[in-house]
């Protein structure tokens, strides 16, 4: 169905048709078919973007932890998310470049396009819209972040921690340029690798010698500021065996770039044995 | 067409008498004299200093201390002897001597018959100071892009350190401040000072002499910024945490006055602008019929004015912990260093909006112009603004999420972050809304709009990811966040203010812009931009730390790829510039009103006369009355349809 003729002739408000009729009038019109159309075509090239971004994020070998899975997953979801937001966009835009046509004259145009001032269904539906699928994104967030703080201990000290494997509490201590990790209870071993078991928790107090550094175990997930005068906490359970990265991710000082160490995920037997290795070398 | 204004009969006041010629000692002073008054004034302190506080004899701890009040009191006696010496102080010290300024002193402060030299000048007239805040972003953007090119031949030599990491970290802290100020005021100044009086259809800004302290004051507060670099640098990066700030050079001290500086200047630039929105618009133009672009420069001169102090005392607190021994923010002596970080993104995150949200008012202006359509949906883009500014005051923590200074912080934060971004999506529908079923002119303003409408699809996406805090726990302090302000600030910021600027460079300059070479300027600027940009989402993807040096091979590939890309945007960037100086100087005459556009700027000659109107005009309806009637549209739904007709606007 198209429509016939411009109306010139005011008419009056009973011969309007109904709004079934006219939406799908609107639905029939060429140019809504192509947008829709191109948006749904977008919508489909939009979402695999989120697969390549995953993809990069474990290209160094995560994820390493329960944390980094939640990361990937929301990540997942926030793309699948705002697509159809960022698809509409880009198809209107699309379509505005070459479906409605332009004008390539070097005086302003005299053809003048409909003076469409406002439409209240666009309004509402938009609003309606985005508001939504931000609370989605609110909803969803502030679950995940719930969840992902009770997975790296963010709240609780490991020693008030109901769970079955004792978590193991390590005191990471930043300082131009190197990281410093003690077991308290390990002997109080100082290393500057980072040994951990797999599937143990692990609970950090982070604080800081001289300035702010930020503590960022990459493959894990887990990010936290080493700040002087302060101690910060967070954790996380490995769950793969290998060695991942440790990496300062705040500007501190002339050395910033080479404060990077090693997280070395081992298994118990392993983390006992380096354990007494270690104990063994404290007496010096 | 014009109507002619009700003239009031003036009341006799008693004007102050004429002493010699007009302008007095203003007539002297110029940019000249103000350099000689602040170097002078610089010296004479640094001796004086130097007498009274002989720092090379005191102990080392303490040495540190005075070196650093010497070198605070010179760069404070510049920034005062400059004023001094380019007349800043000339109109107060003459009221205070009962020598007010006369009429004649006025117009002649105005650049009245002065020719070119009045570019040089503490002048007031607003479409001199506008030239002079556009050239003043071109030359920051000069240094800041060179400083770019620089860090970004580090990051492509990835087998030896190319510069020293203390200059290194000098550059990228530069650069990033540099650009914020230049960002700040590439369109809220030029366009903002000199279109915006000629769009309300105002004579001046409210206060001119303000309008002109606000300039200089930001070109005084330049020269301590830039210098750093030779006095040590500043090597902290651009947020310059503390308490890393108490181990840098002196060249940290630069920084800290060129903030304090610059924050008064955006606070004079900002009452100026909302006095001179709010009680200067032209008869008749209510709130609905003011131009979307003044609602932008609004509300982003609101946002500067309620936010730059809390920059302003971050960088006090700072220079008194490093001049006079305070510990505000040194932890050891019972300071703290979250103090810094809040005060700090009080601003840094409303000042992202202060750039972002003109350069969109702008675009919107834009489109509406060349699709020639109304304004899509003007209240929804109202609201838009004001929703911005609105929430813009409760995010700031999402830069802090991974601080641990309240973990619990990032609930409530989490969610006024994304709450953001609904009135943003307001914005975005109003521009749908605009581009929908108009065929558009295709000149290069409009092909910009396109291009940043794109940039902001992804940096919108991306900027969704980092608002999570989950998220931004692997995201934070990465490349990706780099990639993604860029995107925001330059893809979507400065595109779009380049878009502004070439569609209001025939009123500014009274030339024609050459769209030809600027187009070839812009497209490889743009591709550039993409592949430099897209590369650093995968570089941080993969893990890379932003502010390094060197980093891990397996980051080299997209770090090569994003210094490729950087060279082009630099080539871009020159071509663009070579436009802008050759059109400048010798483009085809514009004609006054070349875009056929509506709004009250185009509607006075070009080059515009002293006092902008002959007669100032009277508005009758609001300017985006293109368009025909909608065939599609029923008549009655045409809303206000004689409001709609243009008649007043010209």
């Amino acid at each position: 169905m198209s429509i016939e003729t411009p109306v010139d002739q005011p008419e009056s408000p009973t011969n309007r048709p109904d709004s079934t009729h006219r939406m799908k009038e609107w639905f029939s019109r060429d140019y809504v078919r192509k947008i829709i159309a191109i948006f749904i075509v977008l919508t489909i090239i939009i979402i695999p973007i989120a697969w390549l971004v995953i993809h990069f994020l474990e290209l160094s070998g995560g994820p390493a932890s329960s944390i980094m899975e939640e990361l990937e997953t929301t990540i997942f979801v926030f793309t699948l998310v705002s697509a159809p937001l960022m698809a509409i966009t880009a198809a209107v835009l699309v379509y505005s470049l070459f479906g409605w046509g332009s004008i390539k004259s070097e005086e302003p145009p005299m053809q003048e396009n409909p003076a469409i001032r406002t439409n209240a269904v666009a309004v509402i539906g938009w609003t309606v819209a985005t508001s939504l699928l931000a609370a989605f994104l609110v909803i969803w967030g502030l679950v995940e972040l719930a969840t992902i703080t009770a997975d790296s201990y963010g709240s609780t000290p490991s020693s008030q921690q109901p769970n079955a494997t004792k978590p193991i509490d390590v005191n990471v201590t930043g300082q131009q340029w190197v990281w410093t990790f003690e077991y308290p209870d390990q002997q109080k071993i100082q290393s500057n690798v980072l040994v951990v078991p797999i599937n143990t928790p692990i609970y950090f107090n982070v604080t800081s010698k001289d300035v702010i550094h930020s503590f960022w175990v990459v493959e894990m997930g887990v990010k936290i500021d080493a700040n002087p005068g302060a101690v910060t906490n967070t954790g996380f359970t490995a769950n793969k065996l290998g060695t991942f990265n440790i990496r300062c991710a705040e500007l501190c000082g002339l050395h910033h770039a080479y404060m990077e160490t090693n997280v070395q995920v081992v298994t118990q037997d392993q983390f006992d044995s380096w354990v007494r290795e270690q104990g063994g070398k404290r007496t010096v | 067409m014009s109507q002619t204004a009700v003239i009031h009969e003036q009341q006799a006041v008693p004007q102050p008498k004429q002493h010699g010629k007009p302008g007095g000692f203003l007539a002297q002073a110029n940019i000249f004299t103000g350099l000689i008054g602040g170097v002078v004034t610089a010296g004479v302190t640094y001796f004086i200093g130097d007498k009274l506080v002989p720092w090379g004899t005191q102990n080392a701890d303490f040495s540190q201390v005075g070196l650093n009040a010497l070198v605070f009191c010179t760069f404070v006696a510049w920034v005062i002897g400059f004023m001094v010496g380019i007349g800043a102080f000339a109109g107060p010290i003459r009221w205070a001597l009962g020598h007010d300024l006369t009429h004649d002193d006025a117009e002649y402060m105005a650049g009245k018959g002065q020719g070119r030299m009045k570019y040089w000048k503490y002048t007031t007239d607003h479409k001199v100071v506008g030239i002079q805040y556009l050239v003043m972003a071109l030359v920051l953007f000069g240094f800041g892009g060179f400083f770019a090119m620089l860090i970004r031949t580090e990051l492509g030599v990835t087998w030896r350190e190319v510069f020293d990491p203390n200059f290194y970290n000098s550059l990228i802290g530069t650069h990033g401040i540099v650009m914020i100020i230049a960002m700040i005021i590439v369109v809220a100044g030029p366009l903002g000072n000199f279109i915006m009086p000629l769009m309300i259809g105002a004579r001046d800004m409210a206060f001119p002499r303000l309008n002109a302290l606000s300039f200089w004051l930001l070109f005084a507060a330049v020269p301590p910024l830039v210098l750093n670099l030779v006095l040590g640098g500043m090597r902290d990066g651009w947020t310059a945490y503390q308490p890393l700030g108490t181990q840098a050079p002196i060249g940290m001290i630069g920084y800290q006055v060129c903030i304090i500086t610059f924050a008064f200047s955006t606070g004079i630039a900002g009452v100026n602008l909302i006095t001179t929105i709010v009680t200067m618009r032209a008869r008749g133009m209510t709130w609905a019929r003011t131009p979307i672009f003044i609602i932008g420069t609004l509300a982003a001169a609101i946002m500067g004015l309620i936010w730059f102090p809390m920059f302003q005392y971050a960088q006090l607190l700072a220079a008194s912990d490093k001049v006079i021994g305070t510990s505000f923010y040194i932890p050891q002596n019972g300071g703290s260093v979250w103090l810094y970080e809040n005060l700090f993104w009080l601003l840094g995150h409303p000042e992202v909006y202060v750039i972002v949200v003109p350069a969109t008012a702008g675009i919107l202006e834009l489109m509406v112009v060349f699709l020639r359509k109304p304004l899509f949906s003007y209240k929804m883009a109202v609201a838009g603004f004001a929703g911005v500014v609105g929430i813009s005051a409760v995010v700031w923590v999402h830069h802090m999420y991974m601080t641990g200074f309240a973990p619990q912080a990032g609930y409530p934060f989490m969610l006024s972050t994304e709450l953001i971004s609904i009135p943003f999506g307001f914005l975005v529908l109003v521009m749908l809304g605009t581009m929908w079923r108009g065929k558009a002119w295709n000149r290069l303003p409009m092909m910009i709009v396109y291009a940043v409408i794109f940039d902001k699809i992804i940096g919108g996406i991306t900027g969704v990811y980092l608002s999570d805090v989950p998220v931004d726990q692997y995201m934070h302090g990465s490349m990706f966040v780099v990639a993604h302000f860029h995107y925001m600030l330059m893809g979507a910021g400065l595109f779009g203010a380049m878009a502004v600027i070439v569609y209001w460079f025939p009123k500014m300059t009274g030339r024609m812009f050459d769209e030809r070479i600027g187009k070839i300027g812009f497209w490889t600027a743009f591709l550039a931009f993409q592949v430099t940009f897209l590369s650093m989402f995968v570089a941080g993807l993969q893990g890379m730390p932003r502010r390094v040096l060197q980093f891990d091979n397996a980051f080299e590939i997209s770090n090569w790829i994003s210094t490729i890309g950087a060279y082009f945007i630099g080539i871009g960037m020159l071509i663009f510039l070579y436009a802008v100086i050759t059109s400048w100087r010798n483009g085809k005459v514009a004609p006054s009103n070349p875009w056929g556009s509506k709004t009250l700027e185009w509607q006075t000659q070009t080059p515009v006369p002293l006092e902008n109107f002959p007669v100032l005009p009277v508005v009758t309806s609001d300017p985006y009355g293109y368009g025909v009637p909608d065939p599609y549209l029923k008549v009655e739904e045409q809303l206000d349809k004689d409001d709609n007709e243009t008649v007043g606007a010209r």
